[in-house]
């Protein structure tokens, strides 16, 4: 298999707390009657890609948005279990939504920059925390861009509308606008499926140089870039995580037989 | 399939050659009813501003005697009332008994000859009454006399020795008048010998005041009516003097644009049935504009509550469904909502609250342009609601996310993402609003609106914009015309000039919103 990246493993089993992006125990979620995950326990490690894979409708997206407990928002959603993030559980009463928001950034499957210039997209998040002045405005929307890789084809329209951009742009320019708020977790749900190959190579690469600013949390249906640029791989089955283990050992000898049926393609 | 499918009858092609010729014409029906009526309106709106012919005719009055005159043909109405229908024609003319004009229909078999007049002239008075008759020379103080060839001239010393008049008024007479209304207040005696001194130079200045204008009316058009009887009108009085008989179509081109500059800048004469229409105008656009300010700020509130915050049951459900019902209450009902409640309840707790000592003169307790607004605003609060909430849907669920993602909270994505992203659909409901408002009339004259107002809501005065007075509307002017239409030769045409003028404000208002809608739309929605 390809390799493009370079990889240095850390067993998972041993994994210190300084090592250790988050550690989720015991994670159930519900929405109304239907029990969506069950029992989640996993720990994602620092400064590397871990990428979900399973079929449609297990629970990725779900799992994914209890992460910066995006599933608030939905009316009947119910959560148990502890996610913890810099040592302090995400699910307390107690939690900073905004700040956790910040910290935890999440990308979307379908592009979704708001209506408005480039800039002021990237900027969002620090005008909600207050930032006015333009200097320091100006100098996050540089950075942010450029750790994107998107700064050299939008400097000279950073004042047009975001939504004029190609979609490969767009979905760089929604990664741009979640890396201003400098998070230490980045959120990846399908970002490369609206995408063509040579863009997804783009973004893949992107997040190779990622990985050493945050942890990358990818949910991807392509097993080759599961393969490709992840460090770790997570098995999802109906809400159940099946395995988990670094990528290598997972594509080429699963430990189970559903994880060995569903990346052979000889399921669902 | 049913045995009277309509499959049977009709193949798929022949059903949507159906549809579509069926569509094409209730489309082609409308497009012509709706040419039909703006150009019935068109037509006879300009026909206000088109300077019609004076002639000579001759009539037998119902006493008996025959007379010549110089007049203004109207329309001819077929009186049917009688058991042979007969036709009626209403006339304007004027003579040596009725100078400023008078209203005859008279069965057409006592119409003697009519023919063209060209000499005669249509001499347009300032109070807005029109003479007929034939100029003949222009009479000077001191017994002398000019030519008509004069007239601009004469007309241009009149206007200066008016000027004076008025800047004496202003200059000497109304500090005077302030001066005393000091003393007044200050109580000081009726001899003291300030107060004799105003009253003096008041006395003074009065005295050239009048002296002037009895040197006005030494100015004068010497004109003759058609019997041959002679007739002497003030220069001063004359606002405008035409000869439509001899002028060409430009010479009728500028009469009709100086005679819609007045229809715009000059307020009703003679009972509306004369002169111009700007308060009303005003009245319609301020009326217009404080009920924009006031719904669209509650309408958006009502809306994003509904969309956003409230929860999905059948309370929500039936008040969605009360808000649209609310479209369908007759505005008249509104009418009486508002008098009863604003002018009535809310106004006169105002009135005892706040301007008691005024009282029982009311002060908000009586109907005025703001309840007129809110009556408005009311009733086109569903409108807006509906349009915006439809807007609100619109708004895709990708960005809402995407804006909580980045932590964002509620009221932050809507006010930054959301609220923005509806502004096209909150147009919409604008523009619906303005066109149901200005078509109303009813419920405003229960409210505010009324037949003449002698102040316009806003002046000089602090604090300038008075929304607490009465004011005037197109709509209940043109409703005013209706009743006047049948016994005056004009003011059918002005009640059509009306109608245009208030066609051409909802078009304006309308067509400035659609720009802000599609410039929102653009800067909004390109690429959703
Ligand atoms: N808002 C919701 N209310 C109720 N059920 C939901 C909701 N969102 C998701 N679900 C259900 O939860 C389960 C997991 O959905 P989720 O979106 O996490 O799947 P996924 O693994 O991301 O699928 P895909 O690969 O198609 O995106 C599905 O059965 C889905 O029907
Ligand atoms: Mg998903």
């Amino acid at each position: 298999m390809l390799k493009l990246f370079e990889r240095e493993q850390l067993d998972l089993a041993t994994l210190s707390p300084e090592q250790t992006a988050m550690d989720v125990r015991d994670l159930n979620l519900r929405y109304g009657q239907k029990h969506v995950l069950h029992n989640i326990t996993m720990r994602v490690p620092k400064h590397r890609i871990t990428a979900f894979i399973g079929q449609s409708g297990c629970g990725k997206s779900s799992l994914l948005s209890c992460f910066n407990r995006m599933n608030d928002l939905i009316d009947n959603s119910k959560t148990e279990g502890q996610i913890i993030i810099d040592g302090r559980d995400i699910n307390g009463k107690k939690e900073n939504l905004s700040l956790l928001r910040s910290q935890v950034g999440m990308v979307f499957q379908r592009p979704n920059p708001f209506p408005m210039s480039v800039y002021d997209n990237v900027c969002y998040g620090l005008r909600l925390q207050g930032v006015k002045q333009r200097r320091q405005l100006d100098d996050a929307v540089e950075q942010a861009l450029i750790e994107a890789a998107l700064w050299d084809e939008v400097k000279d329209r950073l004042f047009d509308s975001a939504t004029t951009l190609s979609g490969g742009q767009q979905q760089r320019l929604v990664i741009a606008r979640a890396l201003a708020l400098k998070p230490s977790i980045l959120l990846l749900d399908e970002p490369t499926s609206a995408l063509d190959p040579l863009t997804t190579l783009i973004i893949e690469e992107l997040m190779a140089e990622l990985k050493k600013r945050c942890t990358i949390i990818i949910v991807t249906h392509n097993m080759q870039q599961a393969a490709r640029v992840s460090d770790y791989t997570a098995f999802l089955h109906q809400g159940a995580l099946v395995e988990y283990s670094d990528s290598d050992t997972l594509f080429t000898m699963p430990d189970k037989k559903q994880t060995e049926d569903y990346i052979t393609g000889r399921y669902g | 399939m049913g045995k009277w499918s309509i499959d049977r009858v009709l193949s798929n092609r022949q059903q949507q050659s159906y549809v579509v010729n069926i569509g094409a014409f209730c489309a082609a029906l409308l497009i012509v009813a709706l040419v039909c009526i703006l150009s019935l309106i068109a037509l006879r709106g300009l026909d206000y501003f088109w300077p019609q012919p004076v002639q000579s005719i001759t009539f037998t009055s119902p006493t008996g005697q025959s007379q010549q005159v110089y007049a203004q043909v109207g329309e001819r109405h077929i009186n049917s009332a009688q058991q042979n229908a007969t036709t009626d024609v209403l006339f304007q003319y004027s003579d040596k008994h009725y100078p400023y004009g008078r209203q005859v229909l008279i069965e057409s078999q006592f119409m003697g000859q009519i023919t063209t007049a060209p000499e005669a002239a249509n001499i347009l008075l300032n109070d807005g009454t029109r003479v007929f008759s034939q100029p003949i020379d222009i009479r000077l103080p001191g017994e002398e006399t000019t030519s008509l060839a004069n007239f601009q001239d004469v007309r241009a010393t009149v206007a200066d020795i008016r000027q004076l008049i008025e800047s004496l008024r202003e200059a000497k007479l109304a500090p005077i008048h302030r001066d005393l209304a000091q003393l007044d207040l200050r109580q000081v005696e009726r001899d003291a010998p300030a107060r004799l001194r105003l009253y003096e130079s008041f006395e003074r200045w009065q005295q050239e005041a009048v002296r002037f204008e009895t040197q006005l009316t030494d100015y004068q058009l010497h004109t003759r009516f058609s019997d041959g009887s002679e007739f002497f009108i003030p220069i001063d009085s004359i606002a405008r003097l035409s000869y439509p008989g001899q002028l060409d179509t430009l010479g009728k081109l500028k009469l009709v644009w100086s005679g819609i500059g007045d229809f715009l800048t000059q307020a009703p004469k003679q009972a509306n049935t004369a002169g111009g229409v700007f308060p009303a105008l005003f009245g319609t656009v301020l009326m217009i504009f404080v009920m924009t300010i006031l719904v669209t700020p509650f309408g958006v509130l009502a809306a994003v509550y509904l969309n956003e915050y409230a929860p999905n049951n059948h309370y929500t459900s039936v008040i969605r469904i009360c808000v649209s019902n609310m479209a369908g209450v007759p505005s008249i009902v509104y009418g009486v909502f508002g008098l009863g409640f604003f002018v009535y309840q809310v106004g006169g707790n105002i009135d005892k609250l706040f301007f008691s000592d005024a009282l029982p003169a009311p002060t908000m307790g009586t109907p005025g342009v703001f309840w007129a607004s809110l009556t408005m605003a009311i009733l086109t609060l569903p409108v807006v609601i509906v349009a915006t909430e439809e807007g609100l849907k619109r708004v895709p669920e990708g960005l809402r996310a995407g804006s909580y993602a980045l932590g964002a909270t509620k009221l932050e994505t809507i006010w930054h993402t959301v609220l923005p992203m509806a502004s096209p659909g909150i147009m919409t409901g604008v523009i619906l609003a303005i066109a149901r408002a200005a078509g109303e009339v009813a419920p405003l004259m229960m409210v505010g609106a009324v037949k003449f107002a002698p102040n316009l809501p806003f002046d000089g005065e602090f604090p300038y914009l008075h929304l607490d007075r009465q004011f005037m509307h197109l709509g209940v002017l043109i409703y005013d015309g209706a009743f006047h239409s049948q016994t005056d030769v004009r003011s059918a045409s002005l009640m059509f000039a009306s109608c245009l003028l208030l066609l051409f404000v909802v078009f304006v208002l309308n067509v400035l919103t659609v720009i802000l809608r599609r410039r929102l739309r653009k800067r909004y929605l390109r690429g959703y």
